[in-house]
């Protein structure tokens, strides 16, 4: 429990309140998958692994370098997660085919999560650089998946237009693009190892020197649509699924 | 139609709907039947004349004058028998000789065909008939009267007039048609008994095989009917049907929106076209995956309010069908 305060003491508020805000998302989001269709499913499970993903921010043991990574691999999971349900939701838009059981998507992604976690076991203890790949490859794939999601969005939005629950689908391209811009200036940062992990990393590793300061008004600004993107993007998410949950009511 | 005497009735108003021309021909023939049958429909009347269980003659008149005998009379009792169920047949046991005029009348040769009695010598005539020991009937007849009078060998064998159920003994009423202004005559001749012996249409021709033509040609005018009926029943139901999937698209699609008519569409075909909604059981699973699909698009209100109107629609619908 001290060790819990400790940490909180130590986590940005900003931060907290994100996690927070991610947390919320991710209750209505997992209640919203309980009586729903299996599409909803995919895409609310993946919102909800989003928090797991998040809560790294509050998790007590992050100091160990494997759970860190596994946060990292479950935020990957989520967003793969939430394309699936958004490509089967396409699907179905141009088939009108409904397939498969809601029980899949839960095995599947536990599943993978179980994968993921056993890849950690067997291999060596990730360095604080390989925690740093793993954040690059995790926020690449979030970028490129939040892209093809607001395609995807794009599409479903066009074929439903005329539909009670077409709106919501308006809300889900914000929540995309807000996404996009959050993973999108981390991933910007890290690229160009401007991120604070490569900061620390080479101030107690390397004799590197950084050229942050070459460019020090480019990362203040990615750093800001990062910090308020990846804050919008969790009331986004959470706003979204209680308007699409009046909807279907 | 001619009047015959009756003589001895066998079977009277006997339904035709239930016989088969080749058992009634066999049921004669076997049990060496002398006299005639006569089968009455509504618009026509067959008359088989017997002699010793062989087929002599067979007339078939219908009610506008028209004649056929032989084949062709065969072939229309046939077509009559498979084809009507009002039919009635009479079946009269006569003398071989009576039988023998009978044919006469309605297959011998004409001396004499609606001859106005005043114009001709009839004491001649008679004399005639009896010299020449003619076989045959002699039919004295006004508009409104007619009387028969049957010859043996140009000796008469007995007098037949309207009216009358049997041959007379007495000529009174025959003399007194042959009184009548107007009066009319026709002579009809035949060979004797024993060369209508020698004849059997039976032997000529195949029973068998025009009352098997008459029922296939029934079957297949009544297989033609039903092909017929059937098929405007099924536009008839194709058409309601493609008007109810009209409805139940309009239905959706007030709902969910546009994309309403592909999912109508969609569950219409996994359930094998429109036809689905005639059957209770496909019924229900096509209203399942409507109501699935538009479970995605639309809330739980508003699919419960168009399950129920789908439902209404649906049983009304099939009520009409």
């Amino acid at each position: 429990m001290d060790q819990f305060i400790e940490l909180l003491s130590q986590i940005n508020t900003f931060e907290l309140i994100r996690v927070i805000f991610w947390g919320l998302a991710g209750a209505v989001s997992f209640y919203f998958s309980i009586g729903n269709a299996r599409v909803w499913t995919s895409i609310s499970i993946g919102f909800f692994l989003i928090f797991l993903g998040q809560a790294y921010a509050i998790n007590p043991w992050i100091h160990y370098y494997k759970l860190s990574a596994f946060h990292n691999i479950v935020g990957t999971v989520a967003i793969v997660v939430i394309t699936h349900g958004f490509l089967e939701y396409y699907v179905f838009c141009r088939t009108f085919e409904i397939s498969g059981k809601k029980v899949a998507v839960y095995l599947f992604s536990l599943l993978i999560l179980v994968a993921g976690g056993i890849f950690l076991f067997i291999n060596p203890t990730p360095s604080p650089n390989t925690i740093r790949n793993f954040k690059i490859v995790e926020n690449a794939i979030w970028v490129f998946l939040s892209i093809m999601n607001l395609e995807l969005v794009r599409k479903i939005y066009v074929a439903i237009k005329d539909s009670p629950i077409s709106k919501g689908f308006i809300a889900f391209g914000i929540v995309f693009f807000l996404i996009f811009l959050w993973r999108g200036s981390e991933l910007y940062l890290q690229i160009f190892q401007w991120d604070k992990d490569w900061q620390d990393i080479i101030a107690v590793m390397t004799d590197e020197v950084s050229d942050i300061d070459s460019f020090a008004d480019r990362v203040q600004l990615s750093t800001l649509v990062n910090k308020y993107a990846g804050f919008l993007s969790s009331l986004s998410v959470g706003g979204t699924f209680i308007y699409i949950y009046r909807l279907l009511k | 139609m001619f009047l015959l005497p009756k003589g001895n009735p066998l079977f009277e108003n006997l339904a035709v709907g239930m016989l088969k021309l080749p058992e009634v021909m066999s049921k004669l023939s076997t049990g060496g039947f002398t006299g005639y049958a006569s089968f009455v429909f509504q618009a026509s009347t067959v008359i088989l004349v017997f002699e010793a269980g062989k087929l002599v003659s067979v007339l078939h008149e219908e009610k506008n004058g028209n004649r056929q005998t032989g084949f062709e009379a065969l072939s229309a009792l046939s077509y009559l028998m498979v084809g009507t169920s009002g039919g009635i047949l009479n079946v009269y046991k006569l003398s071989k000789d009576l039988t023998m005029c009978i044919h006469a009348l309605l297959q011998g040769e004409i001396l004499y065909k609606a001859q106005e009695l005043r114009l001709i010598d009839i004491k001649a005539l008679l004399e005639k008939v009896s010299s020449e020991r003619m076989n045959g009937c002699l039919r004295i007849y006004t508009d409104e009267r007619s009387a028969m009078i049957f010859y043996k060998d140009g000796a008469p064998l007995g007098f037949f007039h309207d009216g009358s159920q049997d041959i007379e003994t007495s000529s009174t009423e025959s003399q007194k048609i042959a009184g009548l202004p107007g009066a009319k005559i026709d002579l009809f001749s035949t060979q004797g008994v024993e060369h209508l012996m020698s004849l059997d249409l039976q032997e000529v021709v195949n029973i068998q095989n025009i009352w098997e033509t008459a029922v296939a040609h029934q079957q297949a005018e009544i297989n033609k009917l039903n092909a017929a009926r059937e098929e405007r029943e099924r536009k008839s139901i194709a058409s309601k049907l493609a008007e109810l999937e009209e409805q139940v698209k309009t239905i959706v699609v007030e709902s969910v929106g546009k994309v309403g008519r592909g999912i109508v569409d969609k569950e219409l075909t996994d359930q094998g076209g429109n036809t689905c909604l005639l059957d209770e059981n496909n019924v229900v699973k096509f209203l399942a995956g409507i109501e699935r699909s538009a479970k995605l698009l639309i809330s739980a209100t508003s699919l419960k309010a168009m399950m129920e109107q789908l439902s209404k629609t649906i049983t009304a619908a099939k009520s009409e069908l």
